[in-house]
């Protein structure tokens, strides 16, 4: 099979083979706090229970964008250089694994677009289940000869309840200055 | 620490050409791999700056989760805690390395109103020392609190 055809084969295809990915904890705020100080955002809904319980989301809501991190896997820190940056072990029908074996190793994100349909509160957990979307020809770009590939991310709480979209694109790409033939 | 006083835009005050406040973030290794982390990406080229050279990149540099923390917390500086991010799309250009500095602009382009939902689209970007970092367009839900004046 060609590398396109191993790629065409993917697209519509879930992500992982293992269903949607569940968070592995529950919406909770010492994440939340993690995050609002890194972005030293002093909204007082993601914080403070008093002032949140007077607004119109009735108590602690999660900042929104914070929606991809939930869902993201608990990473193994050994060997992740070697996996190119993958938190986990990846299976070998993945599209980022067979691109990664025809040397396009270099990972770049580009676009992302978010679809909110509410917050999140304290408690919820979040599952993520997302879709190929594409995969482009090779393309020449500023860092190399590489393939944008773009997947949709369905984010559900409970009975399957959406509460957002997600399209991301990245770049997968021959890093220069790195020999082709290895 | 009281935060009583941070207010939340009205709806019926935004007018199409309204300007946000810049915002100016000096962009530290420290504030980069703060961010990495606590959106829990673990990919080296946001923390390991002799990883991120094999890759070809001069430095670490910041992750895409991070740039929708900032432009989400760049909107809600300016339009209160009670407004609701209902969309953000970003696309990225150059990268941010430790030490640059990236300023926030954007400007109100569209207002709308969905039953008791007041809406607000937002067209953004953030600049560096190396060109436009990141661009997009957001869609922010406003509370009602009074009645719009009639246009002229």
């Amino acid at each position: 099979m060609t590398l396109d055809e191993q790629l065409a084969a993917l697209v519509g295809k879930p992500l992982g083979a293992g269903g949607p990915s569940v968070a592995p904890d529950p919406v909770n705020q010492p994440m939340i706090r993690h995050w609002a100080a890194a972005f030293e955002d002093h909204n007082p809904v993601y914080v403070d229970p008093q002032y949140a319980a007077d607004t119109r989301f009735g108590g602690i809501v999660a900042p929104p964008l914070m929606l991809q991190t939930w869902a993201m896997a608990t990473p193994t820190i050994t060997g992740i250089a070697e996996r190119g940056g993958s938190p986990v072990e990846r299976g070998g029908a993945f599209v980022l694994t067979v691109l990664d074996e025809a040397g396009l190793v270099g990972t770049l994100a580009t676009n992302s677009e978010f679809e909110i349909e509410r917050y999140l509160r304290l408690g919820e957990i979040v599952s993520a289940e997302t879709v190929l979307e594409s995969v482009s020809p090779e393309k020449q770009t500023r860092l190399g000869p590489g393939r944008f590939v773009t997947w949709v991310t369905n984010y559900t709480v409970g009975n399957g309840e959406v509460v957002g979209r997600q399209r991301f694109r990245i770049l997968k790409f021959r890093p220069r200055g790195r020999r082709t033939d290895e | 620490m009281s935060s009583r006083h941070i207010q939340t835009l009205d709806w019926n005050t935004i007018s199409v050409g309204d300007v946000l406040p810049a915002l100016m973030i000096d962009m530290s290794a420290t504030r980069i791999v703060a961010g990495a982390i606590a959106s829990r990406d673990f990919m080296p080229v946001h923390h390991d700056r002799a990883y991120a050279n094999e890759q070809g990149a001069p430095d670490i540099f910041m992750n895409i989760l991070s740039d929708t923390g900032w432009c989400s917390r760049f909107l809600t500086d300016w339009a209160g805690p009670e407004a609701m991010v209902k969309r953000l799309a970003i696309r990225l250009g150059v990268p941010v390395f430790p030490g640059h500095v990236l300023t926030y602009n954007g400007s109100v382009t569209d207002v709308s109103r969905n039953g008791d939902d007041g809406l607000v689209e937002v067209e953004f970007s953030a600049v560096n020392e190396l060109g436009e970092h990141v661009g997009g367009t957001a869609t922010l839900s406003l509370p009602i609190l009074s009645r719009r004046a009639p246009t002229v």
